[in-house]
């Protein structure tokens, strides 16, 4: 299954309320792609510490539901945060890992180990966490992700494709986070 | 005392790694109903969930070693200061006079060197009088949209 195929299973089971957070590089690019309506915040370097903003936003908005779409390699990178996760208490947080193998903004070299991210999830604490290859599983999976309070963990594996780095938009970090702001409030 | 000034600043969000100094502070945390305590295992972790709150508009703080600064480095200075979200971050300032290990006297060394060349505002609390420099520094998080650490001294902690 290609990265945009995700981003748009994803779009279309969330609700009108829900927040995102969208890691960089090809999952900012598959998400951007699927073009979602909802408030979508967007990684910026470093990598790592993206699942833990996402916590904070989720603990922050308990009666809204918190999408954390994380890249593998992302997410690789401060893997300890799912024991964080694990136990904190946000039944309203569930991720979603676009799991390629590999690094596809700075070239496609392959990651790391060989690594189940729902088997470390479901080894430090998570009650659901699984993993999906091909549109019909990973359509079936969502969907019990959502039908279920978190913290929750969907890895879905998808193909490797490139994702040459996008040039930079018209808004800095700090405008578009001022925006995000607004839009919620 | 320091955790009466974290709520008179508007925190009841506390994400935590524990040091000897700060095993206090931690446990009124843990036991205080009207805090969300949150365990890390990584302090950079803590920076985002503080900055993750305040997108939200919860306000948070971060407790931890000064090491524990060192290795955030990076994040509050990726996310925090770029995108210029304010946090808190308590921090027990290991490796000076009042400190007794080998190990802990680089942490004493760099950790201000560190925070100036980061440009991020800093305070040193030597004892119990100046804890409500807490709720100062917190308000100056704010008015910034940047982190304040505050670095306290043992004696301060006792």
């Amino acid at each position: 299954m290609k990265r945009l195929a995700l981003a748009k299973l994803v779009k279309q089971r969330l609700r009108k309320d829900d927040l995102v957070v969208c890691g960089l590089g090809a999952t900012e690019a598959a998400f951007k792609e699927a073009a979602p309506a909802n408030p979508t915040y967007y990684a910026s370097d470093p990598m790592g510490i993206w699942a833990s903003l996402a916590l904070g936003l989720a603990l922050a908005r308990p009666k809204q539901r918190v999408t954390l779409l994380a890249g593998d390699g992302d997410l690789l990178m401060n893997l300890q945060v799912l024991a964080t996760v694990a136990t904190a208490p946000v039944p309203n947080y569930r991720i979603v890992v676009f799991h390629n193998g590999s690094y596809s903004s700075t070239g496609g070299q392959p990651l790391a180990g060989k690594l189940s991210f729902s088997g470390v999830a479901k080894s430090v604490g998570f009650e659901w966490a699984h993993e999906a290859r091909g549109e019909d599983e990973t359509a079936k999976r969502l969907d019990e992700l959502y039908a279920r309070p978190g913290p929750a963990l969907l890895d879905v594996w998808l193909e490797d494709e490139p994702c040459p780095t996008a040039p930079p938009g018209p808004l800095s970090q700090v405008e578009v986070r001022t925006l995000f702001m607004r839009d919620i409030s | 005392m320091i955790l009466e000034q974290l709520k008179k600043a508007g925190i009841d969000l506390v994400a935590s790694l524990p040091d000897q100094w700060l095993g206090e502070l931690i446990k009124q945390c843990e036991a205080d109903p009207a805090i969300t305590h949150i365990r890390l295992a990584r302090e950079d972790d803590g920076v985002g969930i503080c900055a993750g709150a305040w997108l939200g508009g919860r306000k948070a703080a971060l407790v931890c070693q000064n090491s524990g600064v060192l290795l955030a480095v990076n994040a509050l200075g990726g996310i925090a200061f770029h995108h210029q979200i304010p946090l808190l971050v308590i921090a027990a300032h290991r490796g000076h006079f009042d400190d007794n290990q080998y190990y802990q006297m680089y942490k004493g060394r760099i950790c201000e060197p560190v925070l100036k060349a980061m440009g991020l505002p800093h305070w040193v609390i030597d004892g119990p009088d100046e804890l409500p420099m807490i709720g100062d520094a917190a308000r100056q998080a704010y008015l910034n949209r940047l982190p304040v650490v505050v670095l306290l001294r043992k004696k301060a902690l006792q």
